[in-house]
């Protein structure tokens, strides 16, 4: 059942995904799509998440998206960051001229060839910030080298982690701290929660479809919602998903199609990277419940492997 | 007497064996109607040195495929067109099967599925003596002449020209080096009236095993399953009434079809794609022969690799993870006949409504439901005569029959 409406305000909104910023000319929504996509989220009782590109919207429309209660997702490198829900940082190279602060969430977009920067950027905002996310970006293309990187990265921002809660500071970090909080898959699900309404008016999947096959729309706003094969985006029908409990991982549909052409089915690195920070979660777990009960619902069992479908023969 | 029922034999390593299939001609001397290859051509031959590399790349990857034995599976177009290539390839694989130590040596198969038209020759005769003990080779056609002709037609401008009388005279040879060959019939909508007649025909040319489907695609009309049902009944009452059923086997009958199926333990794949491996003239590897281009109507060929750069295990993954549930609708999951409706995986990408193999084509559901109910009376008949000429019913059939 859809939940979230997402609006990519300009063809270069910033991405908060694995997908990149389109570096095309901007290309804005029009106003009558854009009160016409607020409309139809209003009726089918949606909430709705606006994505800004970097450059400052027109005032017609910045009326037009405060005619309704939704989240702004802004670009660190916006001129204006301030009224923002959630600040994306696209590229490690922009997180030193970030204002960081309590009242916003943070996503940070990065590829492998920084992410050993991490630990000393969460060492400087731990006692800042409430919330960040990380999006590695370039997952797809991990070699095993880049696994056994990620997994010390999280390790130590793990240690990190652990010691500011049993500080009293619950810091969250997506990748350690999603985990060590959930019962159950709490993924992307767009195309089953969550549809992009996009410049062209158009419904999509998501940024990421919308942007590498426009011509894939999924109905419209006067016309409704049309998807077809719409149980593929559903957790019951992924197969290995189904029988996973890397509940964190984002289940990126718009990766699964590029890198094993089918929605429904991740990738080997998507599933080891997935399991990687579900270990690197129940170690912090494990230590931060050395001293006492926390999150006592969750249990986060040893496991003897790092995709699930190794183990598809016993299915 | 001997009141047995011939049943079909389990192909060779049933279950344990990889099939490696190599596309080595998209040409054909005939244009069946029914072909599913809708991209043959004759410029796409496979190039020896495409096939070396395959080879060599499969039997360096040893590991990966740790099947018990192999298949090696050549098809076109007519892969006997090929007949050179084929023989070079063939001693290659043994030579190197060899030299290397490789665990399939001594466990493989060549397999053939031939229109049968050039099977007298001499270069294929002297294939088939060199390697007679490791061959499987089934020849195609599809019962009378009326019925083979229908549709098995020459490729050649003007007049349509039918193949039977080119096959027919190579089934005696054919049966005399492959005793227990079967062959294989494509039923589509216009062959329903003959279908009784045409395995009957197979049967008194010699042939035991007769291995028979209706298409897949979505071609079949209104009544078409009144009148699909009536022939099966009728075939079944040729077959017992004349005690056929003791040394020929037809797969249209079966005890096993026609049952509903558990969600959860009896949700298996169906398909064998993604589990085989099949080669075309470029050196692309794909999951199935079905996925190659040359196969398909409407959609983009799916490609799991190459001779260079190997196989991505990625594009695997959905076809290894594929069960009858997921890509089932609700109806063929809640069906009360659902064993035994089969579904080919190409066709269901073909046919699917997105670029998947995650949506079952149900073009066949009222031809399944009337083989169920042939199949029924088939089986109900036949045990009633073995009872009534004191043959005792074995256990395993009980569950057929309805009470």
């Amino acid at each position: 059942m859809l939940k979230y409406l997402v609006i990519q305000l300009d063809d270069t909104s910033v991405s908060f995904c694995h997908y990149p910023t389109a570096d095309t000319a901007p290309r804005m929504i029009s106003a009558s799509d854009l009160r016409k996509g607020i409309l139809f989220a209003m009726k089918e009782n949606l909430n709705i998440q606006f994505v800004y590109p970097q450059r400052s919207l027109p005032d017609e429309y910045l009326s037009i998206i405060d005619s309704i209660d939704h989240t702004k997702i802004k670009p660190s490198t916006a001129d204006d960051t301030s009224d923002a829900d959630i600040v994306v940082i696209d590229g490690m190279e922009h997180a030193a001229d970030v204002a960081w602060g309590s009242e916003q969430i943070y996503i940070l977009r990065t590829g492998r060839a920084r992410m050993q920067d991490i630990i000393p950027l969460i060492e400087h905002i731990k006692h800042i910030i409430k919330r960040l996310n990380i999006v590695i970006t370039d997952i797809d293309t991990f070699t095993q080298h880049d696994f056994t990187t990620y997994a010390e990265v999280l390790h130590k921002t793990g240690e990190i982690v652990e010691k500011e809660y049993l500080a009293g500071n619950a810091v969250q970090i997506n990748l350690l701290t999603d985990r060590m909080m959930l019962t159950s898959m709490n993924n992307c699900n767009a195309g089953h929660e969550t549809l992009t309404l996009a410049p062209d008016g158009q419904f999509h999947i998501c940024p990421a479809f919308y942007l590498e096959s426009p011509d894939e729309s999924c109905g419209d706003p006067e016309n409704g919602v049309s998807i077809r094969n719409a149980q593929l985006y559903r957790l019951d029908h992924a197969p290995i998903c189904r029988r996973c409990d890397s509940y964190q991982c984002r289940r990126c549909v718009w990766l699964n199609r590029h890198t094993t052409l089918e929605v429904n089915t991740p990738s080997h690195e998507q599933c080891v990277a997935a399991h990687i920070e579900r270990e690197a979660s129940r170690l912090t777990l494990e230590g931060i419940r050395r001293i006492g009960e926390f999150m006592p619902d969750v249990t986060i069992p040893e496991i003897d492997y790092n995709d699930p479908f190794e183990k598809h023969n016993n299915w | 007497m001997d009141y047995s029922i011939k049943e079909t034999p389990e192909s060779w390593q049933e279950g344990m064996a990889k099939n490696i299939t190599f596309i080595v001609t998209k040409d054909c001397q005939l244009a069946c109607k029914y072909c599913y290859l809708v991209g043959k051509n004759t410029k796409e031959r496979m190039p020896w040195e495409v096939a070396r590399q395959a080879i060599d790349y499969i039997l360096d990857h040893e590991q990966d495929f740790p099947e018990e034995s192999v298949i090696w599976d050549f098809i076109g177009g007519e892969p006997f067109l090929e007949i050179d290539l084929i023989d070079r390839i063939c001693d290659y694989l043994k030579t190197e099967m060899f030299r290397r130590n490789h665990h399939w040596f001594d466990s493989y198969r060549f397999s053939f599925s031939t229109n049968g038209i050039n099977y007298h020759e001499e270069k294929v005769q002297r294939f088939i003596a060199k390697n007679r003990e490791h061959l499987s080779i089934g020849i195609t056609i599809d019962g009378t002449e009326r019925k083979h002709d229908m549709n098995r037609i020459w490729k050649v401008d003007g007049a349509e020209r039918g193949s039977y009388a080119d096959v027919v005279r190579n089934i005696p040879l054919w049966l005399s080096q492959f005793p227990d060959a079967g062959t294989k019939v494509t039923i589509s909508s216009l062959d329903l009236p003959y279908i009784k007649e045409s395995v009957l025909h197979l049967y008194a040319l010699g042939i035991k095993e007769v291995n028979i489907n209706v298409v897949f695609e979505d071609v079949w009309q209104s009544g078409d399953d009144r009148l699909f049902e009536d022939q099966l009944m009728s075939l079944a009452d040729a077959i017992i009434d004349n005690d056929l059923y003791r040394h020929y086997a037809c797969s249209f009958f079966s005890e096993d079809i026609g049952k509903p199926m558990d969600s959860k333990t009896d949700n298996g794949n169906w398909c064998g794609a993604g589990r085989m491996l099949a080669i075309d003239a470029a050196g692309d590897f794909y999951p199935c022969t079905r996925f190659a281009q040359y196969s398909l109507r409407e959609k983009k060929a799916i490609k799991i690799g190459n001779i260079h750069d190997g196989i991505n295990q990625n594009r695997l993954r959905p076809f290894l993870t594929l069960d009858r549930c997921t890509q089932s609708p609700q109806e063929c999951i809640d069906c009360e006949m659902a064993s035994g409706c089969a579904w080919c995986q190409g066709e269901n990408y073909d046919a699917a409504e997105t670029s998947t193999v995650y949506q079952r084509a149900t073009a066949i559901c009222k031809m399944h439901k009337a083989r169920v109910r042939a199949n029924n009376y088939y089986w109900n008949k036949l045990f009633r005569k073995l009872e009534q000429m004191g043959e005792e019913r074995p256990q395993s059939k009980l569950t057929t029959v309805k009470c």
